[in-house]
């Protein structure tokens, strides 16, 4: 360790006024923004219906695609019924990184609604493939013009949060390089060339999340509650970072106290501070609330 | 006087051979039946509650048990994970009841790893059993049990209970805790809120110190991080014991510079949350309060370090 390296510690954090949580999330000053990081805000949709589901391993297709259908015209700021050639034309090759941790997998009924829409676009079809353990070896993946990244966010014994910045972990041969403290360094693989610039949609997955994890498998039914929601957006970094919020007021209410995500999820503030992959600060992120409006908790 | 007692030494001889042959079986008999997970596996119950277990128990190793647990298999290999047995308990197709029994090769690290989640109420199974919704943990000698359901219910709570009592009826003998523990001073010692660890992954997991290894924790060194409560006082304690004496003040210089750089001539500092944090050097142990209520407190522990 040498002396002059600068380390950030959690002094950093408890002179900023709170250690408690999320760093820049909350708008703490960290490390120096990634060089010609936009100054941009980021457009984010969280939307949600009380329909949508029941609980856990419940949901409502017709409800669930609908919310799909106005975020994402909202997202990308249109409501030409076309929206999707913005994301996809029809010489793409489109990989839809999903994600199949069977606890809480994102929903098939997403899955495909995604692939066709893609296919109304005039994707086709043998051009599109949802993957997740498998895009290393997937043709079409490998090929792939534009990424489409979907899954639902949950608390991850490493990362803190299993999100849409992590979800891409899988395009690495070994993931578990990138899980050291904490998983800071996951805006890495964002950076890598079959990767770069093809994100034109990130969907976080909002419906049942998980809260808390406890035991081997970090689950329990008892943790995840039924928010009936989903946050789109262009920015992976603005929507991890809002469903990040959303988490945390979760557990404050449930634990009846300040009880911090654990570990810390930097690697969403890296993403944005380091990697410049997005924004993550709540006031560089311009957030569209739609539909129900009960404990929304942002 | 001496040859008397050497005659009837002599003449005791047979029999002391044949106790140390019976210790001997004993203990050897004890070793045999948590030798592994394999010689526990015959032992383990068929049934919890109205739950029958699956056939084809699944066994995974250090390589296998990342396609088993996603996600938080390192927690397992920071603490020297050697094998894990699992066993899946159904009940006419509803939510299963799933029993994974770690042998953690040391008892030790078996307490280390259960300490990694100490949430919950304390049940007496085991060494140490903790209850929360939806799982029960406890560990035992050199293994860590972990019995979860896939969906509570009051049947599926009193199974796993049951079952967690049956497996550790099985597995012989008591295994000792780290040793680190006993100089751990008892003035407010919540015991039941200390971690046990050896990797610094595993500290900032529980109480984040910063993105650097400024302790320069490793596989060699012995950490205990511990809570403690005295009367409206309360503080966090952490713990390390160092192979050398070097490696001790090497790691209080790099404390220093980087967390306490602020730190009066007696290690001590105010932070900026009103807290208090103090270092202590003792032989091979760093002892480093990092929050206390008052220096007072502080200071009061860190005399009281065994």
């Amino acid at each position: 360790m040498t002396e002059k390296k600068h380390v950030i510690t959690r002094r950093d954090f408890i002179r900023s006024g709170s250690c408690a949580v999320m760093g820049s999330l909350l708008g703490l000053p960290l490390v120096s923004r990634a060089a010609g990081q936009t100054t941009k805000k980021s457009r984010v949709v969280l939307i949600r219906n009380q329909r949508a589901t029941d609980g856990y391993g419940s949901l409502d297709r017709g409800t669930v695609v609908q919310m799909l259908d106005n975020a994402v015209s909202v997202a990308l700021g249109t409501k030409d019924p076309a929206v999707w050639r913005k994301i996809a034309n029809p010489d793409d090759i489109v990989g839809i990184k999903s994600n199949v941790w069977y606890r809480l997998p994102t929903p098939p009924e997403l899955e495909t609604a995604i692939r066709s829409r893609l296919v109304e676009a005039g994707v086709k079809a043998q051009n599109i493939s949802v993957d997740d353990r498998g895009i290393e070896n997937n043709p079409v993946f490998k090929r792939s013009t534009v990424l489409i990244n979907i899954r639902p966010m949950r608390t991850h014994h490493w990362s803190g949060l299993g999100t849409l910045l992590k979800n891409y972990i899988m395009f690495v041969p070994q993931p578990w390089i990138y899980h050291g403290n904490a998983c800071e360094r996951l805006g890495v693989i964002w950076q890598k060339p079959q990767i770069m610039g093809k994100t034109r949609l990130n969907i976080l997955v909002m419906l049942t999340p998980l809260f808390h994890g406890v035991g081997p498998h970090h689950f329990s039914r008892g943790y995840t509650w039924p928010y009936g929601g989903l946050i789109v957006s262009t920015d992976p970094v603005a929507a991890d970072a809002t469903g990040a919020r959303i988490i945390q007021a979760k557990r404050n209410e449930h634990f009846g106290k300040d009880r911090p995500i654990s570990p810390r999820p930097l690697h969403i503030e890296a993403a944005d501070t380091t990697f410049g992959l997005g924004n993550s600060h709540p006031d560089r992120i311009e957030l569209i609330k739609l539909g129900w409006e009960k404990d929304v908790f942002v | 006087m001496k040859n008397t007692f050497q005659i009837r030494t002599l003449r005791n001889i047979p029999g002391l051979v044949t106790i140390s042959i019976i210790l001997l079986f004993m203990i050897q008999s004890t070793h045999s039946k948590t030798n592994s997970l394999k010689d526990l596996q015959p032992d383990l119950p068929m049934q919890a509650g109205s739950w029958s277990a699956q056939t084809g128990d699944r066994i995974f190793d250090q390589e296998t048990i990342f396609s088993y647990i996603d996600g938080g298999a390192e927690v397992y290999k920071a603490y020297n994970f050697r094998q894990c047995l699992s066993r899946r308990y159904t009940l006419s197709g509803g939510p299963a009841i799933i029993l994974d029994i770690f042998d953690m090769g040391s008892s030790e690290d078996a307490y280390g790893v259960f300490t990694h989640d100490i949430d919950g109420a304390t049940i007496d199974i085991g060494q140490d059993g903790r209850y929360r919704p939806g799982w029960l943990s406890f560990w035992k000698s050199r293994f860590f049990v972990s019995i979860y359901m896939e969906e509570e219910s009051t049947a599926a709570e009193q199974a796993v209970k049951e079952l967690g009592r049956q497996v550790a009826d099985k597995i012989a003998g008591h295994g000792p805790k780290p040793e680190i523990l006993s100089q751990l001073p008892p003035l407010g010692l919540q015991a039941d809120r200390i971690r046990y660890l050896h990797h610094p992954v595993m500290l900032n997991y529980h109480y984040y110190i910063s993105d650097e290894n400024i302790l320069n924790i490793s596989a060699d060194t012995d950490v205990a991080l511990a809570e403690y409560q005295l009367g409206n006082q309360a503080a966090q304690l952490l713990l390390i014991k160092y192979p050398t004496s070097e490696n001790v003040a090497q790691s209080q210089v790099d404390f220093l510079n980087h967390y306490l750089p602020d730190a009066d001539k007696k290690g001590a500092a105010l932070l900026e949350n009103g807290k208090w944090a103090v270092i202590h050097k003792k032989g091979h142990l760093l002892a480093i309060v990092l929050e206390a209520d008052s220096r007072e407190y502080a200071e009061l522990l860190l005399k009281n370090i065994q």
